[in-house]
């Protein structure tokens, strides 16, 4: 990701070079005719509800479809474990000796999500399963209303911020011998809310959602969030990308404007690219926001190597 | 980027850094403190956990409260704790007076679905185990050979949640009184099948109509039996009253039927 800023980008289009020129319109023309029916918006929303409604329907009818919840459940009776939480336990354990009782179950349940993530996307966790995520994608709507208006002002943090969180818990969980992120973590609380019934835990997400509106935008997900930096790891190589074509973009910036993390589209910008093809990095959630508004549909989802094996 | 921009970049990651850190801190301090706060309060007779519970210290870091436990009780025995309970919170417990852990599972589910083994199950694997060989040598020819229920009797009868504990000034027993009608009124949504019905269908504790010169459905309903609890002669006095043995799990079924107004026994957690 780093390494691709640092090469010179290649030289800007020229206007007759630019996909509108091609068309026959100018830029506004351009822009105006893609209609953005919010095709993978309404996929991945449903996505979203079905997976965490498919939680609830389970408890409710008693069906073995999808039982526990988004920190440990079983799908069809096989085990799926939350990563960082898988972290925090072995660590937690080897110090305590725990380990000598722990399952195969564990093994399995993190292996299967991570190897599954792995394939995936990473952070497509984020986007398509996350409760947390549907609340503070409104609450992000709401932070850009408000800032549009000028009733608030833009708060931003460096983004490595999330690492030393990442660190942090991980060393508090070991210090206390609690899984003190499990405390606060608004994945784990929302699911357990849903499934379990709601309790004043939720005031927590209440208080963090307001900040995020009237503060900093979607800061919970970008400076903090341990389970979203572990997905943003096991992403790194994942073959699963948004994947962009310069040719095809005018450089309206549609994308950067609707991007979830904007950081990642950096090569959308007027002579920044600096190939012909590039693929958005890890912190990508796969969203699919930029790809629904693209008029040039410059953006694609891809799966990395597969046009070598076809 | 340019020299300039690197340092502020840098400068900015460690001020906002310096802040995290000082919220983690503030974050550990916080939980070091409710833990030392909750620490009692957690263990009390509100607070019994699921059957094969590792140790309280080990317990709080090892569960993820993912609730399989809770989904998996075919009596809807387990629940997880509100924020009341501190640092306990969403992790999983019985109240044992609304509705106890009766026994009456197939295979003690929610300890073999633990992920972490919080609930851990190898002991009771290997209690079965040997029981179904103890069974094989004296019944294989046997025509109903059917080592199942031995070997989850031998696997329940290792449980220990807690111990029992009479109150013996407001026991009925102890009074002298018998008990009519069902323990826990009308509205009672308690479910016991125990002890060993091979009725599918739950039995609702406001079902049963008991009559007993002296009340004894603590000792009636207790699904281990004789090795737990028993009525005997203690005093000498010829007075029958009920007494708590050594095999009692703990599992709280006497309280759920105990039909004096505050339950008369009550399960004690095992501290350790």
């Amino acid at each position: 990701m780093f390494g691709n800023k640092n090469k010179t980008p290649l030289p800007s289009k020229s206007k007759d070079e630019m996909p509108y020129a091609k068309a026959g319109l100018n830029l506004k023309e351009w822009r105006n005719s893609h209609v953005n029916k919010h095709k993978w918006r309404t996929r991945r929303w449903s996505v979203l509800i079905g997976i965490n409604l498919l939680f609830v329907v389970s408890v409710t009818f008693d069906l073995s479809l999808l039982e526990g919840s988004l920190s440990g459940s079983r799908l069809l009776g096989f085990y799926l474990m939350d990563p960082y939480n898988t972290f925090q336990v072995a660590l937690l354990s080897f110090i305590t000796g725990h380990w000598k009782y722990l399952t195969m179950n564990f093994v399995i349940g993190f292996s299967t999500i991570f190897l599954f993530y792995f394939f995936a996307g990473g952070r497509t966790f984020c986007s398509w399963v996350c409760p947390y995520h549907f609340l503070a994608e409104w609450g992000e709507k709401l932070h850009d209303y408000l800032i549009k208006k000028k009733k608030i002002k833009e708060h931003s943090y460096n983004i490595s911020l999330r690492f030393v969180f990442w660190v942090g818990f991980l060393l508090l969980a070991v210090l206390t011998g609690n899984l003190v992120f499990e405390d606060i973590n608004p994945i784990g609380i929302l699911s357990r809310a849903m499934i379990y019934g709601p309790g004043l835990i939720l005031l927590w997400i209440l208080a963090l959602i307001i900040f995020e509106i009237v503060y900093s935008k979607r800061f919970w997900c970008r400076y903090v969030c341990p389970v979203g930096t572990t997905w943003s790891m096991v992403g790194k190589a994942t073959p699963l990308a948004i994947k962009f074509e310069l040719d095809k973009c005018a450089h309206c910036l549609d994308c950067q404007q609707v991007c979830l993390v904007p950081h990642e589209l950096w090569f959308v910008k007027k002579g920044a690219a600096t190939k012909e093809v590039h693929n958005a990095g890890s912190d990508c959630t796969r969203c699919g926001l930029c790809v629904d508004v693209c008029p040039g549909n410059a953006l694609s989802y891809t799966i990395k190597g597969w046009e070598k094996i076809l | 980027m340019s020299q300039t921009g690197k340092n502020l970049n840098r400068r900015q990651f460690i001020t906002s850094g310096a802040i995290a850190v000082g919220a983690l801190v503030a974050v550990g301090a916080g939980v070091g403190y409710l833990q030392k706060i909750t620490a009692e309060t957690r263990i009390n007779q509100d607070f019994l956990r699921p059957p094969g519970a590792i140790a309280e210290s080990d317990f709080i870091f090892g569960c993820i409260k993912c609730g399989l436990c809770v989904q998996i009780c075919p009596v809807h025995a387990i629940k997880l704790a509100g924020i009341k309970e501190g640092l306990a919170y969403g992790t999983p417990y019985i109240d044992v007076r609304t509705q106890a852990c009766d026994f009456s599972c197939d295979s003690m589910q929610c300890v073999e679905t633990c992920p972490t083994a919080v609930l851990y199950f190898k002991q009771f694997k290997v209690a079965g185990e040997k029981a179904i060989e103890k069974y094989d040598k004296l019944h294989r020819t046997d025509k109903n050979y059917n080592p199942f229920p031995v070997q989850i009797k031998a696997m329940k009868s290792l449980v220990k949640m807690g111990v029992a504990k009479i109150n013996t000034s407001t026991c009925l027993a102890f009074q002298g009184k018998g008990f009519k009608g069902t323990p826990r009124g009308e509205d009672f949504k308690g479910i016991n099948r125990s002890p060993y019905t091979d009725d599918p269908k739950a039995t609702l504790v406001r079902d049963k109509v008991y009559d007993e010169k002296v009340c004894n459905l603590c000792v009636k309903e207790c699904p281990i039996g004789e090795t737990a609890i028993i009525m005997e002669d203690s005093s000498g006095g010829g007075k029958i009253v009920p007494k708590v043995l050594k095999g009692c799990t703990g599992c709280g079924v006497c309280v759920m039927v105990c039909p004096t107004e505050e339950p008369s026994i009550v399960v004690e957690p095992i501290k350790s």
